[in-house]
This record gives C-alpha cells, structure tokens and sequence, in this order.
C-alpha cells in the first residue's frame, strides 16, 4: 500500500506494457495446446484476482465466488441460445447480473463474519447449483450446447481483456481511498467504521466488483468451452483453487494472485502430464506449505530475495503451527 | 461556560433486562475537558458507545452542533466530527503506523483528505504532534503500548474531530508516558478540541478536567468541579466501598 518512487512505477508500467504487446502476439506463434493452456491460465488468474477484491483487499474469505462464475456462464448461455442475443451483449449482461447478484445477497450475507460469513457463500453456491438444477431455462441437469466458435485467438483476446481489467482494479485498490477503506475494514472493522467508512457499502461494492469479473470470465468460459452444465461450472474446486492461487501468491497485493496462478497451473499442468498420480495431492501439499512457511504468500518470500530462506523460517517460528 | 457543543438527554442502554446506562444527561461545552469516571462496569465505555453510534440507545437523546445525532450510523457520526480511541486499541495491524493514521484523514471529518498524497502529509503531520513521527513507517504490529496508544490518538487527531472520547488512553503507560499524555491532551484542547476523557488514573483526572461526570451502576452518581468531586463522600464510596469512605470521614 506504499506509494512508490517514480523511476520504479515507470519500470513497472513499461514492464506491464511490453508484457501485453508480447501476449498479444502469443496466439499466431503458440501451439494450439498452449493457446488453450495459456486461456485456462488466463480464467485462473482473473478468478484469483477478482477472489483477491473481496478475500484479499476487504479480508471477507468468500467460499462461493463460483456461484458468480456459474451465473455468468448461464448468463451468458441462455441469452445466446434461447433468446439470442449477440455475443457481447451476451458477456455484457455475464458481467452485470452476477454483479447484481453479488450486491443483493451481499447485503445481508456480508454482516456475517470470518467462518460464519464462509459458511453462507458456501451454501449461496451450492443453492444456485441446485436451482440451476431445476429450471427449464438453463437446460436442467443436461445442460446447454453453445454455437461452436473455433476462434481460439477470440477467446485468448478476450480473458486477456479481462485479466488486465480486474489487474487494473486490484491496482486502484491498492493506490485509492476506496482501497485504504477495503484494507481498514480487513485490519479492524470497528475501528474502520468509528473512522468514518461507511463499511456495509463499502463491502458490498467490493463484492459487486468481485462478482463481475468473476461472471465476465463464466461468460466467455461458456462460450469457449461450448457445452455448461450446472456441475462443471458451479464446481466448489473452482472457489477453492481461487483462494489457493490468491493465497499462495500473495493476498491483498496486486502482483501476488497472478504469481500465484501462474505457478500453481503450471506445475499443475506438468503435473498432469507427467505424474497423475502427484497432481491429485498438489493442491494438498501447497495449502500446508503455504500455512508453514509462507502464510503472506509466496510474493513476501521473493520480495525477500537472497534473504526468502530466513523469510521462511521466521514465519515458521512466528506462526508456531 | 459557553454553549454545548454536544449534549445528552436521559441515554439509556439495556442489554436484555440490565442497563448498563440509565438515564444520563450530560453537557459537553465547546473548549473544555470533561472527565468521565466511575468504577469498573459503571458504565462509561456503553456511554461512549451510544453517544459515537457503535451501539443503539435504548432510549434518550444526543445532539451535536444542534444537530441529532442518535440514529444515525457509526461512521455517520465520526464524519460529522466526533471521534474516539478504544479502550482495547485497535490497530490496522499489517499496515504501517502512518498509513493507520492516513484513514483517519481519509474518512474523518467533511473537508478532509480526499487522496492519498494529501492525506500522507497530513497523517505526518498528526504523527508529529503526538511524537511518534520517528515511527512512520514501522509496521503497526510492531508498536510498544504507549506507541499503539499514540497511535490510536493520532488516528482519531487526523479525522479532524470537533469533539474527541478518549477511552482510558493512559492504561498501562508508566507515571513518566502518564504525564506526557496529559501534556499532549492539554495541547489536543488547545487545537480548540472538545474533549470527553475516561480515565482510572486520579492524578491526571484531576490535572486535566475542567469538570468531572461520575457515574455509579450507570446513572449520574455526581458532576462538578474536580476538587468537589473527587472529595465527595458518594464517589469514596463508590470507589473503595462505603466502610473506608466512613473510615476517612472519622
């Protein structure tokens, strides 16, 4: 939350910019194998940033961000197939309702707290599956069947568009008032309100925005997967695989959550190729290396430099598990 | 004595079938220090938890620069400019010491700081007044008692109040960090900040008030003039028991 030298913020933007150029050329040079892991990789990371906005910055641990994922799916689906709109009004409408969505059952899911507050989001998301489940609107249990786009660049422009946006939001919250607000509410939230945040709003805008691109991605996931149904895109994992990566990398940063899903779907993608058998306990060990050595994230250890080994051992001694 | 900047009619604050506070009427006037004391659970923290809005009133009234204050939201209040420190402090502990006090100047008062930069140069700008300036930018968590107490003060200087509730702000500071604090609130009230100051410590209590509130088992037990309250009979009473006050009458 400092505010940084000019010579390094001109570093860093002209690093980010540079970084987008070359993403922007990866599509024609790729294999098709790595454009789509690169497009899951890009999902992955903007899930974990937009976790990073309610979890990370307003400190609420949301255990439900699927269910915004999947209304955007859905959201996205049913307009395109049974009413028919166009693709971008489609995702437009993938941003919007979950956001709507996230602000209404906000309002009083948000007056919980710590595990209480988990425990809501996490029944929020199993409902919506349920609910899914039953109507005859979004297929039911069999599903919807997309019109087939074989643009794999589309897809690629499209969660890179969106990544840089919600990057863009962590990077205002990390430099504005709105921010210092989210991150008092996340420190102490007596002490936040009894300095003038108006915190039920406050909390409820972060989780707006959380479900927006949260629900942006289920839109363009939809469409580029092809075929949804309410148990691959309202899947529990998918929230929990958001908090790993945000955690492991760095909640409540900017940079972290992308690190963090960088690593963790690479080595899970290797994984997965190489050794099955390992990549089923991956998540596993990480969540107990992660609370072992670096509860702040991995960003804290490389901020560290030469230095991360003794990061880690301190955090071991401080946290005494 | 000039006019109430904030006064409080018949509060009243029942947790289930207990009042913790029960019909209190008190004056705060513009420019002076109000001391508020009472024994252990006589009620002053819930008085400050009504009056700034953390809690509901169960009955009664507050009104600050004519203005209504019951009913409305905590942060409501602390923008209207009246803010408090907490007993137990509460600090942003992740975040450095003077970007603790730069939400203070973020939130506080109407007409303060808007961004960031603005709101750094005045967070240092507290942080100088209460001396704690050399601990800028140390991490909150790491801050010594009376440190974090500076903090909490300096955190509540920055929203630019009108009115500032200190809740036991000298707990756990030694007779040397006692008398600094009371030299710093004497210089907070010069600022031209109306002061309301909970305290166990008598010397200071003393020292500093203009006036002392006295609640017993959350009603008014006295009010008045320090000398005259701190040598009434009732207050012994209240404090050491009604055998010791009788024993230092005979």
């Amino acid at each position: 939350m400092t505010t940084r030298p000019a010579p390094r913020r001109f570093a860093t933007i002209a690093a980010a910019v540079v970084g987008i150029v070359l993403l922007g050329a990866a599509p024609g040079v790729l294999s098709p194998f790595m454009v789509q892991f690169v497009i899951n990789l890009f999902m992955l990371a903007i899930l974990a940033e937009s976790w990073n906005i309610i979890g990370g910055f307003t400190g609420y641990a949301s255990f439900g961000n699927v269910a915004f994922f999947g209304i955007g799916a859905y959201t996205t689906g049913v307009l395109m197939t049974k009413v028919g709109w166009p693709l971008a009004a489609a995702l437009a409408a993938a941003g919007v309702v979950p956001m709507l969505f996230a602000a209404l059952v906000g309002l009083p899911i948000l007056r919980l707290k710590g595990h209480y507050f988990a425990i809501a989001t996490l029944g929020v998301a199993e409902t919506m599956r349920e609910v899914v489940y039953n109507l005859e609107i979004t297929g039911a249990g069999t599903g919807l069947v997309m019109p087939i786009a074989r643009t794999p660049a589309l897809f690629f422009y499209l969660m890179l568009g969106i990544l840089i946006a919600v990057t863009l939001v962590n990077v205002w919250l990390a430099h504005s008032r709105f921010g210092y607000g989210l991150v008092a509410i996340r420190e102490d939230e007596d002490a936040a309100a009894a300095m003038g945040i108006d915190t039920a709003r406050y909390k409820t805008i972060a989780f707006a925005l959380s479900g927006a691109f949260a629900g942006l991605t289920g839109g363009v996931f939809a469409y580029w997967i092809t075929f949804i149904d309410p148990d691959a895109v309202f899947r529990v994992i998918v929230t929990i695989q958001m908090i790993i990566m945000a955690v492991f990398g760095g909640a409540g940063t900017v940079v972290g959550p992308l690190l963090g899903a960088l690593v963790l779907a690479s080595v899970s993608e290797i994984l997965s190729t190489h050794l099955v058998a390992l990549a089923e306990l991956f998540n596993g060990v990480i969540v107990i290396l992660v609370v072992l050595f670096m509860p702040k994230g991995l960003l804290e250890v490389v901020r560290a430099g030469r230095s991360s080994l003794r990061v880690m051992a301190r955090n071991l001694r401080e946290y005494r598990v | 004595m000039s006019v109430a900047i904030l006064s409080a009619r018949g509060v009243t604050k029942k947790f289930g079938g207990l009042a913790a506070v029960a019909d209190v009427t008190f004056d705060l006037h513009e420019g002076e220090i109000l001391g508020l004391i009472g024994p252990n659970g006589s009620g002053k923290t819930t008085l400050v938890n009504v009056v700034t809005g953390a809690l509901p009133a169960t009955g009664g009234e507050v009104r600050f620069a004519d203005r209504p204050l019951t009913g409305l939201p905590w942060h409501e209040v602390g923008r209207l400019g009246v803010s408090r420190t907490f007993q137990v402090v509460k600090p942003f502990r992740n975040l450095s010491v003077v970007e603790n006090v730069m939400v203070g100047a973020l939130f506080g008062a109407r007409g303060g700081a808007r961004d960031l930069r603005t709101a750094r140069r005045q967070a240092e700008e507290v942080l100088a007044f209460v001396a704690l300036d050399h601990r800028a930018d140390a991490p909150a968590e790491g801050l010594n008692v009376p440190e974090r107490k500076r903090m909490e003060l300096a955190r509540a200087l920055a929203m630019r109040p009108r009115v500032l509730m200190l809740d036991e702000v000298m707990a756990g500071l030694n007779p040397a960090e006692i008398d600094a604090a009371v030299e710093l609130i004497k210089r907070i009230r010069d600022r031209g900040i109306t002061l309301l100051v909970i305290e166990h410590v008598m010397k200071a209590i003393r020292n500093l008030s203009d006036r002392i509130l006295v609640l017993f088992h959350g009603q008014t037990l006295t009010e008045g003039a320090p000398g005259d309250v701190l040598n009434d009979e009732r207050v012994v009473a209240a404090y050491l028991g009604r055998r010791y006050a009788e024993a230092a009458r005979a």
